[in-house]
Formats: structure tokens, C-alpha cells, sequence
């Protein structure tokens, strides 16, 4: 077949390739609609490369329930070597995932890799492709990944991944264009039908062109399954049976498994070749297109569907090969409602795909295990609804997690086992809060305490008071958080279990640390990282990176912080732990707004906001970070960031979120001049973090209505620098915020002080680009009789000293010298334009008319360096 | 995408000379600007060439404070604005 017009695709996928071959990776998104031609174009491009490059091609399923790593398993086939062993030994899946990315770089020549239809991918492979994605900058590869993007809505898994990949520099797109009306009437020449209504029908979708034309219909079919139907109407009754069949077989169909299905009639599936319904490609048939396929089996009976899965099942089954796939079986299986198939094959499917960390696929599977199991034993359901609850888990699933855990507490019930009923309810607990469900996750947690209490201690104790002690901790109950996390520890000790254990040691130094035990904090939390690092539990060694580094922020304990936050964030992003990864960033964009380092703040914020994937804790705390930047700076377009962060904390009921986010808006509404409505934020929070008695929370609150005049008398509670400025000792208050390294909180204390103070506090606004600080502070200056407080902007905000670039003081220095541009341009090693270009930007800058009169300038100014041997300009 | 007023001063007033070297000033800042995402529509400047009011388009204020560093000019402030023409009620 001839393929028409796609030279700029070609064009710009080779230079790719050449980059990579350099040894710049890359990987290429490849979009468009389903039958516009990704799959021809890039196989074309796959056998130009060929001969110049490794050709490897893999493609996802259309299974409702995808095969884990399936691409992979099709690159591993023709690889070889190492990946093929350890895929087909079911290594563990970072293995496997090295062993792909070495694979990537095997040379001598690059390797091109194709990963087909990946908005089908299970998310073993969209892990894959992240983790590929995210190293194949400096690795000698080109991945190219091709999916429907009309197929991928927001809420679609592949668009999380893709969103995170888009950002890297390595990432390429290429949008496959539709047919254009000249190539349509080209394909369309010799043939009857009109050539524009033809255009006009399909839209130039090019599987749906070549379809209306190889079906031989006088007319135009108006979709593309009647275009498919009107092309498998002309074939014989025993023709059609064949393709059906080969329709439930699959996408791609092993001869030998059609010929068993079918029966001996071999002419019949010729002729579906022969009518280029389907074609060999290689060992195997395919249908010429999924959408054939699709129009194909949508026009088949249930009834006759579900005899053909039967089938196609029992052929499988009678040919027992270690390719057997328990996922393939298991879509058989139920499409032909075979209970006992179901039920062996499922939860094996499951297994597997849990173990190379398809979860989602594994949660899939056993839920239809499940909808098979209505009538089974307890006994026999309770394993599947465990496994069924932790996939859940562990995918964010929520809901069904929850239903799984309510269904096993009614085992536990019927059966009269107590013990298992309170596990039942912890786990609930545990479920129930991550839902934000707090309220019902509270009840839960106490009904397993209570039948706990009534038993000897057991493993489940260990378990159910962690989760409590974790319930404890995340609502700021510090004293109980402590008390049933060390009895969590105990038992865990006790009964061995390490898991429980390096939580609940987490779980208590946490509670320590935002509660001000700053020294037992530490202590505990690092212990919780080693032994995590020792047991190899990576997830828990991020928790206590991040738990360190957040607690640590939310005791404004910034340098600290900021250490165990950069090791974690690196940690995180190296093992693709992203919750982790995310929630730390977000702290560390607080920490620099805290160090002053606003610029840094916005664009960590910024970071997290952008991220579709990142959770809605790590989302507030990195909206506060940004709408308390621009807040500060008098920026715009603060309101819409602090709103949605509220809309995020509210429904957690939590003080964690609500302290940060309120204390945020109360600053915000202070700067703009609006007392009320900062009093009425500051108030919404102040009794729950009373309540808790955290310092810091309750200092800043207080320290709002103390400004608002809505407090008097200082509180017992508040933290250190917010107590003595709301006692009246802004001397002290400035002092300690300057040992914290908070040069903002500073300078607000210095302006609540004497003439002298206030003048210190509004260089240091100034500096820090605080508008209506300084702006308030040079009113308080005039208020105070202070003489020569300008109106209008502050000197410092105006033109900044280093609004000349390091390159353009150079070469101002040079032509101080006496140098013309060319001499400049030698000097510089730069050429004689790009001297042209900074010598007008210094002109410009400096308002100055001519080079003597911008070099007067600056050196008025104090732009350019003293020494160093530039010479005034005679 | 929003569009924003920022306000800059000039102590020393905003001289681009109408010769070419002003216009390859112009156009550094056109370049460096579009490296972040924003446009300059145009400004106002004052008649004692102290102060402009320049319109921009841009994805957020970040990335205006971003171009303002990469091209050195200053900023006072940043105002999310749109557009209320006169005949906007006709
Ligand atoms: N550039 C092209 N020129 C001519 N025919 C094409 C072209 N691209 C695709 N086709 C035809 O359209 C059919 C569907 O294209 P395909 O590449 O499989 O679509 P996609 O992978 O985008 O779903 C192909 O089988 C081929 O017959
Ligand atoms: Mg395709």
C-alpha cells in the first residue's frame, strides 16, 4: 500500500531519531483518532529505520481487562536475552523495568521502540512508560508511543502519565492529521463514488476512506461500522462465521486457535484474507483494523457471542502451552459465563498482575471473581474479597476498597470471630479517612477498639492501635497519638511484625514533632527511616522523609526541613513514588516562602498545581504556598488560589489543613486592608487549633486577630516569635524571626515598632519585593512625623541594580574601556549583532542616549565594577 | 489567557531612542518575553517618561515577573484587567 502524504511526520521522526542515535532519548507521542493512521505511518517509519537502528514493537490490548506488561511481553519475544528470561520467570517488576531501560540502550546502533495504542495500557505499562520516559534523556533510544487522544479524557490514567512526561525536555508530540480532500480524491480515483462526498462523510479518517472503497458499495455508508458491515456482507455465510470467531478470538489470532474454533473449513477463512478483512501479519492473522473488529463482534447475537467465547475458551484450554495467558482465559471465561472458568482462572490473573504491580488490572480481576462467587462459602469468597480490598487500596479506589472491607466484616460476623472483626474495622478506619469519610472512620476505629479490649493481645492489636494512633496524629491529637502508637510499637515488637512497627514509630514521632517535642520527634522518625531502609520498605522510608521534612515546616524549623525534604524529594522522584514526591515539594515550596525565596516558592507551587496527578493534601499546601506569594508581592489572582484551597480543606475537617489554608487567607485579606474578613478567616480556625493547643497554629491565628483587634491579651498557646509580638515585644519577636531564617516575618515585626525600626522594615520589604507591606509601612513612617518618606513606589522596587544582565554589564564594562562593538565582539567571542543587541538593551535599561552617556550612568549608579580594570572613558 | 496591566517607574524616565538600536531593544524584549509564554501587547508611558503601564497577555503572574527579570525591567505592579470598551452596550 502506498502511503500518502505523511513526509513531515516521517521528516521530524527521523530527525528524532537522529538526536537519539546522539545519544539525546527521546520519546514521541503519537495521537490522533482511532483509523487515521498512526499505526501505518509508524510502521513505515519502523522499516525505514531498520537496518540504522534496533526495531522493537509491542502493542496494548483491547481486553476490558488488559494482560499486565503486554507490550512488553512483545518487545521481551523478539529482544531476547535478559528481559525475555526474567519476563518469562515473572521477576520482580523493577527488575524487569531495568532490564527494559538496558534493553533501550544495548546498541551499537539506537533502538527505536513502539509501544502501540497506549490508552488501552494497564498500569504496569503506564509505570513503565513513566519510569522509561523519566531516564530516556540520556539513554541512545527513540520510544514511540501511539494513542487515540480523543479516547483520553481527563480523568484517563494515561493522561496523568502523559502530563507528567510532557513536562520533561525529552518529550515530543506528533498529532497524526486527518486525510486531506486531494489525497482522498487520489485514493478515490477509478472508483464511482463521488470523490467530495467521500471527503465530506469520512472526514478524510483514512481506515474509514480505504473501507468504503474496498467494500465496493456504490453509496457511502454513513459510519464506519456500517462501512465494515456493508465490506462483511459479501461474504459467504461461512466466511462471516469465521470472522466472527476470529472477532472474539482477538485483536491478533493464531491461526491454529481460529482452525480449531472454526472447524476444518479452511476456505473460509481465506476468504476473509482474501477480502482483506483480514491480513498475516507474520505467524499470526489480525483484523485489518480494531474498528472492524469492533463493528464486527457489536453485530453478533449475545447469545451466539457467548458460544463463541465457549468456544475459543474450551480450544485454549484443550492446548495447554505456558503461553496460556489467565487473563485472556479469564475474558473468555466470562464472556462465555463460565462460573468454574471464572473462578480458576480470575484470581490467578489477579495474582499475577499484582505482582508486577498492575493493580488496577488485579483489582479488576478479582471483582469478577467476586460477581461469579455470590453463591460460594464465606470461606472461599473471604480470600478473594482481602485481595480485592488491599488492590483497591493500593489504586485509590476507594469505594470499592470500603465495600470489600464491609462485606468482610460481615463474614467476621456471621462467623462469630471477633478478632477478625476488629481487624475488619480498623481497616475500615484506615479506608474511611483516606476517603475523607473521617466521622465513620472514627466510629470504625472505636468499635474495634472495644471488641479488642475484651480479648488477650494479639497481632491485631499491634494493627488496630496504629491505625488509631494514625487517626490520632492526623486530627493533631498529639498526647493520644503518642499513647497509642507506643502501644502499636509494643506488640509489633512483640509479634514481629516489622511493617506495623516502622508506622507506628512514624506515627509517634510525628505526633511529637508538630506538638514541639522537636528532640523525641527526630529521634523517632529517623529510627522509622532506618528501619524502613533496613527492611527495604521504600514507601515507608519516603513517609518518614516527607513526615519529617512537613512536621519540621509546620514547626517553622525551616533549614531542617528543608534537608529532609531534598533528600526525599530526590529519594521519591528516583523510585517514582509520586504521592511522596509531590507532598514534599509542596512543603518545600512553603519552606522557601518562609526563607524569603518567593520566586523559588511560586514556581515549586506551580509545579504541584500543574501536576493532574498530584493528591489533594499535596495540592493545598502548594496552593497556600502560591497564593500567599502573590499575596505578599500585592500579585494578582490570589483569591482564586486560596478559595480552591479551601474547597480542598474543608471537607477534611482537619486542622492540618484548615490552620494553613485559613491563617493563609486571614494574611491575605490583611494586606488588601480588609480587617474583617481577616478577622473572620483567622477566627474560623483559631478555637479547633486551640483545642489541640499547637503553638505555632494558634500563634499565628491569634496573631491575626491580635492584628485585627479582635484579641487583646496574648495567648497562653501561641508560638514563640507570634507571642511576643502580640506581648508587645516586636524587638524580640524580630530577633527570633530572624534565628528562624524568616526575613519577612521579621521585617513585620520590625514594623510594628519605633521610627528606626519601621525605616529597617521597609528596606527589608523592599528587598524582598513586598509591596503593600512596604506601602503600609511607609504610611506608618508618615504617621509617625518621619521626614522624606516618598509617596508612590518604593526607590528599591523601581528600576533593581541588577536589571542589567551579568553579559550585559560585561560588555558595558568593555565599551567603558574605550572598546567599539567589534573590538567588544572579539573580546567576547560573541558576534558583532548579538554586541548591537546588548548595547541597545544597556541604552534602553539606563535611558541613556548614547554609550558615554550609558556609561556615566552607570557608574553613577553603581552598575558597573570599580576595579577590575575598567578605566572611565576619556 | 488573562490578560494583565503592569505598572513600571522609571527614576531616571524610560529613554528608547527612536534609532535602531532602540528597535533591537523592542525587539530583545519581544524574544525574551515569548521564552516564558507572555506577549506585550503595548504601553502607556507617561509624559515625564517616569512611569509605563504596559498590557500583557500571559498564563499567570509568575511568568510576567519571569519575563520582567529576563528583560530588567522593573515592576511595581501587577493587575489582572479586561477589556470594557465605550460601545460595549450598543
Ligand atoms: N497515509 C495513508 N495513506 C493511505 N492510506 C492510509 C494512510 N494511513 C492509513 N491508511 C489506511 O488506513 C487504515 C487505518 O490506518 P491505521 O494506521 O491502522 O490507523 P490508526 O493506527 O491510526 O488507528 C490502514 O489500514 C490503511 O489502509
Ligand atoms: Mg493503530
Amino acid at each position: 500500500m502506498d502511503l500518502l502524504e505523511r513526509e513531515r511526520e516521517l521528516e521530524l521522526l527521523d530527525g528524532w531519531l537522529g538526536e537519539a542515535a546522539a545519544g539525546q532519548g527521546r520519546f514521541v507521542l503519537v495521537g490522533g483518532e482511532a483509523g487515521v493512521g498512526k499505526t501505518t505511518l509508524v510502521n513505515r517509519f519502523c522499516g525505514m529505520a531498520r537496518g540504522r537502528a534496533r526495531v522493537l514493537v509491542g502493542a496494548c490490548d483491547a481486553l476490558s481487562t488488559p494482560r499486565p506488561l503486554g507490550p512488553l511481553l512483545d518487545i521481551a519475544v523478539s529482544a531476547g536475552g535478559d528481559l525475555d528470561q526474567l519476563v518469562s520467570e515473572n521477576a520482580p517488576r523493577d527488575r524487569i523495568f531495568r532490564a527494559a531501560l538496558s534493553e533501550l540502550d544495548a546498541g551499537p546502533t539506537p533502538t527505536l521502540a513502539v509501544i502501540e495504542d497506549a490508552h488501552w495500557a494497564d498500569g504496569a505499562t503506564l509505570d513503565l512508560l513513566r519510569f522509561l520516559g523519566r531516564r530516556i534523556g540520556s539513554v541512545p533510544a527513540l520510544l514511540v508511543i501511539t494513542y487515540r487522544d480523543t479516547e483520553v479524557g481527563p480523568q484517563h490514567p494515561l493522561r496523568i502519565v502523559l502530563g507528567d512526561l510532557a513536562t520533561s525536555g525529552t518529550c515530543r508530540r506528533l498529532l497524526v492529521p486527518p486525510l486531506s480532500e486531494p489525497t482522498v480524491r487520489a485514493l478515490a480515483a477509478g472508483s464511482p463514488i463521488d470523490a467530495s462526498e467521500l471527503y465530506r462523510i469520512t472526514g478524510g479518517n483514512a481506515f474509514y476512506v480505504t473501507e468504503v472503497l474496498a467494500s465496493g458499495t456504490m453509496g457511502i455508508p454513513p459510519t464506519v461500522r456500517d462501512a465494515v458491515l456493508t465490506h462483511v456482507a459479501r461474504l459467504t455465510p461461512a466466511g462471516r462465521a469465521a470472522l466472527e470467531t476470529a472477532g472474539v478470538i482477538g485483536s491478533t489470532v493464531d491461526p491454529w486457535l481460529l482452525a480449531a474454533a472454526v472447524g476444518p473449513d479452511v476456505d473460509a477463512v481465506d476468504e476473509c484474507l482474501t477480502a482483506g478483512l483480514l491480513r498475516a501479519d507474520g505467524a499470526v492473522l489480525a483484523f485489518r483494523h480494531e474498528l472492524a473488529r469492533a463493528a464486527v463482534l457489536d453485530a453478533v447475537s449475545p447469545v451466539r457471542a457467548s458460544a463463541l467465547h465457549r468456544t475459543v475458551l474450551e480450544a485454549l484450554r484443550a492446548r495447554v502451552t505456558h503461553q496460556n495467558d489467565p487473563a485472556r482465559l479469564a475474558h473468555h471465561a466470562e464472556a462465555a459465563a463460565h462460573r468454574a472458568a471464572v473462578l480458576e482462572y480470575a484470581p490467578v490473573a489477579a495474582t499475577r498482575a499484582a505482582g508486577l504491580g498492575a493493580h488496577r488490572e488485579a483489582a479488576a480481576q478479582y471483582a469478577r471473581a467476586l460477581r461469579f462467587a455470590t453463591d460460594l462459602p464465606d470461606e472461599q469468597r473471604q480470600p478473594l474479597l482481602t485481595a480485592q480490598r488491599l488492590e483497591c487500596h493500593l489504586t485509590g479506589q476507594m469505594e470499592d476498597a470500603i465495600a470489600a472491607g464491609e462485606a468482610l466484616l460481615a463474614i467476621a460476623r456471621r462467623a462469630g470471630d471477633h478478632p477478625a472483626e476488629a481487624e475488619h474495622q480498623a481497616w475500615l478506619a484506615w479506608m474511611l479517612v483516606a476517603a475523607g469519610r473521617n466521622v465513620e472512620a472514627e466510629r470504625a476505629s472505636r468499635a474495634a477498639l472495644d471488641i479488642l479490649a475484651g480479648i488477650p493481645p494479639g497481632p491485631r492489636h499491634a494493627f488496630a492501635f496504629s491505625v488509631q494512633a494514625g487517626l490520632r496524629m492526623l486530627n493533631r491529637d498529639s498526647d493520644d497519638a503518642i499513647a497509642w502508637g507506643e502501644r502499636a510499637i509494643a506488640l509489633a515488637e512483640r509479634f514481629g511484625d516489622a511493617e506495623v512497627r516502622v508506622r507506628a514509630i512514624n506515627t509517634v514521632g510525628s505526633a511529637r514533632l508538630v506538638a514541639g517535642d522537636e528532640e523525641r520527634g527526630r529521634a523517632a522518625l529517623e529510627r522509622s527511616l532506618d528501619l524502613a531502609r533496613e527492611a527495604g520498605l521504600e514507601a515507608d522510608v519516603a513517609a518518614a522523609l516527607s513526615n519529617l521534612g512537613s512536621a519540621l515546616g509546620e514547626i517553622y524549623q525551616f533549614p531542617l526541613a528543608e534537608r529532609y525534604l531534598t533528600e526525599g524529594i530526590a529519594y521519591a522522584a528516583e523510585r517514582d513514588l509520586d504521592r511522596w514526591h509531590w507532598y514534599m515539594v509542596a512543603w518545600l515550596a512553603l519552606t522557601r516562602l518562609f526563607q524569603g525565596r518567593w520566586t523559588e516558592a511560586a514556581s515549586l507551587a506551580g509545579s504541584v498545581i500543574r501536576h493532574p496527578g498530584a493528591t489533594a493534601i499535596s495540592r493545598i499546601m502548594a496552593l497556600v504556598a502560591l497564593g500567599r506569594v502573590r499575596a505578599r508581592r500585592g500579585d494578582p489572582e490570589v483569591a482564586a488560589v486560596l478559595d480552591d484551597a479551601l474547597a480542598l480543606a474543608a471537607p477534611t475537617q482537619t486542622l492540618q489543613r484548615l490552620a494553613p489554608v485559613r491563617a493563609a487567607r486571614a494574611e491575605a485579606a490583611w494586606l488588601v486592608g480588609d480587617q474583617n474578613r481577616a478577622r473572620e478567616e483567622a477566627r474560623a480556625a483559631y478555637d479547633l487549633a486551640h483545642r489541640h493547643g499547637l503553638r505555632w497554629h494558634v500563634g499565628e491565628l491569634a496573631y491575626w486577630l491580635w492584628q485585627t483587634r479582635d484579641l487583646v491579651a496574648p495567648s497562653p498557646d501561641a508560638g514563640g516569635p507570634f507571642a511576643s509580638q502580640i506581648g508587645g515585644d516586636w524587638a524580640a519577636a524580630a530577633a527570633q524571626w530572624r534565628e528562624l531564617g524568616c526575613p519577612y516575618e521579621a521585617a513585620r515585626a520590625l514594623a510594628d515598632g519605633d521610627e528606626a525600626a519601621v525605616r529597617q522594615a521597609l528596606v527589608e520589604f523592599d528587598r524582598l519585593g513586598a509591596r503593600p507591606a512596604a506601602a503600609a509601612a511607609a504610611r506608618r513612617l508618615r504617621e509617625l512625623g518621619a521626614r522624606g518618606v516618598p509617596r508612590g513606589p518604593r526607590p528599591s522596587t523601581r528600576a533593581n541594580p541588577a536589571s542589567l544582565t551579568t553579559r550585559e554589564v560585561e560588555v558595558l564594562a568593555l565599551v567603558a574601556a574605550g572598546n567599539t562593538n567589534a573590538e567588544v565582539a572579539a573580546r567576547l567571542f560573541l558576534s558583532g549583532k548579538t554586541v548591537e543587541h546588548h548595547v541597545s538593551a544597556v541604552l534602553a535599561k539606563l535611558g541613556a542616549r548614547s554609550r558615554r552617556e550609558a556609561v556615566r550612568t552607570a557608574l553613577e549608579r553603581g552598575l558597573l565594577p570599580q576595579t577590575g580594570g575598567v578605566q572611565t572613558p576619556t | 489567557m488573562p490578560r494583565y496591566m503592569v505598572h513600571r517607574t522609571f527614576p531616571d524616565g524610560l529613554q528608547i531612542p527612536v534609532t535602531e538600536e532602540g528597535a533591537a531593544a523592542c525587539l530583545g524584549v519581544v524574544g525574551k518575553n515569548a521564552d516564558v509564554g507572555v506577549t506585550w501587547v503595548h504601553s502607556y508611558v507617561s509624559d515625564d517618561k517616569q512611569t509605563t503601564f504596559c498590557v500583557y497577555d500571559g498564563p499567570d503572574p509568575e511568568a510576567i515577573r519571569r519575563a520582567a527579570e529576563r528583560t530588567g525591567l522593573p515592576v511595581h505592579q501587577i493587575t489582572k484587567v479586561s477589556v470594557l470598551d465605550p460601545y460595549f452596550y450598543r
